[in-house]
């Protein structure tokens, strides 16, 4: 019989649940997870745009 | 003269020209966004939700392995009686070549497996009268008896199906299987974690002992490598689940994966001499001919300020040296 925890907990339940088994990538020697590859992308296009993204200037000046 | 004409034509910091800067605005802008995405991801992602493992969980869940390890620490012959500094003196620690660095720090921390695992707990709880005659038998035995009797139920045990006492085959292993047998129970009673973490003040705040009685077995190691978590799983760098975890200790665990460190007893004592080289060279950067000429050979500077370049192609007084 499949029993619900009581209605405040899954209120309070986070919606995306990352608490199953991990998944990970194996590349030789190298294994790393899904996260932190997810992670380590995310930095690299915050690296990136920090580059490229021109800096804010009011209007009318350079 | 080279080292003169380089500092003339390096420009005075007045030389450049200026543009206002909110400083106090951007620290503010900061601190509210880290601050909603930290609540926000919270929300949506929650954290790592393991439950923990105590001495009590493994004595329930795998009995066999518990009794076998307590077995260890009483002969002498576990991963921490063998271990040296800063518990004992039976090995030389972790070295650096040469420089045998932990028996330089000395046993700081002195731990007696015997007796702060097996023997202390039995004799600090009510004990069965059968343990009492058993405790008086092992104290009253010779080093050597001592190490027969543990060395002989361990073989015992490793023959035994599925490891277990209660199918050990009849042989001398004198009061060793009646102190094992009554460390379970206060091991599956959850007595011995807080014996183990007893220290004699208000707050019990030291968990070396409870944590290196568990790491012995092989019942912790098993958890984490489900996880990922071990050593040569690049496990420094993960986290329980789907939640990423210090992807910034990349290169300290990398070394790990790697020979000569994979194979060496010393592998901490090179990870960390090894990484200590690289933090030197980083920190002395600006010295080091070659490295320090990277950004400039790579330009990026440029990219950075290329609003700048564009304006001014030719160098002048305000730009900086390429």
């Amino acid at each position: 019989m499949l029993t619900l925890p009581p209605l405040p907990a899954r209120l309070l339940a986070a919606p995306i649940d990352l608490n199953g088994p991990g998944h990970y990538l194996h590349w030789g020697v190298i294994q790393i997870s899904v996260a932190n590859l997810v992670v380590i992308g995310l930095m690299l296009i915050a690296f990136v745009a920090a580059i490229l993204l021109p800096f804010p200037r009011k209007r009318g000046r350079r | 003269m080279k080292r003169g004409r380089t500092r003339e034509q390096t420009p005075d910091s007045h030389a450049f020209p200026t543009r206002p800067y909110d400083l106090v605005k951007e620290a503010v802008i900061a601190v509210i966004a880290v601050t909603l995405l930290t609540f926000g991801l919270a929300a949506v992602f929650s954290s790592p939700d393991e439950k923990p493992v105590t001495v009590a969980t493994w004595s329930q869940a795998d009995p066999a392995d518990f009794t076998a390890t307590a077995v260890t620490e009483l002969g002498g012959t576990s991963a921490t009686a063998q271990y040296g500094p800063p518990y004992n003196t039976a090995a030389d620690g972790q070295k650096l070549g040469p420089l045998p660095l932990q028996t330089w720090a000395g046993v700081k921390h002195p731990i007696d497996t015997a007796n702060d695992f097996v023997l202390q707990p039995l004799r600090q709880t009510p004990e069965p009268a059968a343990v009492t005659a058993a405790l008086a038998r092992w104290n009253a035995a010779s080093a050597d008896q001592q190490t027969k009797w543990t060395g002989a139920y361990s073989d015992a045990l490793g023959k035994a199906p599925n490891g277990d006492p209660a199918k050990v085959a009849a042989g001398d292993y004198g009061p060793v299987p009646v102190l094992t047998a009554r460390l379970l129970q206060l091991g599956q009673s959850g007595t011995l974690d807080a014996q183990l973490l007893a220290e004699g003040h208000y707050f019990q705040t030291d968990y070396t002992r409870a944590l290196l009685f568990l790491a012995d077995g092989s019942y912790l190691q098993d958890q984490a490598r489900t996880q990922h978590l071990g050593g040569d799983q690049w496990g420094m760098m993960n986290e329980t689940g789907n939640y990423p975890g210090q992807a910034w200790l990349w290169l300290y665990t990398f070394w790990y994966q790697v020979q000569p460190y994979k194979s060496s007893t010393n592998a901490d004592a090179l990870v960390w001499g090894t990484m200590a080289l690289l933090s030197a060279l980083l920190l002395l950067l600006p010295f080091i001919p070659g490295l320090r000429d990277i950004p400039r050979l790579t330009r990026v500077y440029k990219l950075i300020w290329r609003d700048w370049y564009r304006d001014h192609p030719t160098p002048n007084p305000g730009t900086a040296r390429t």
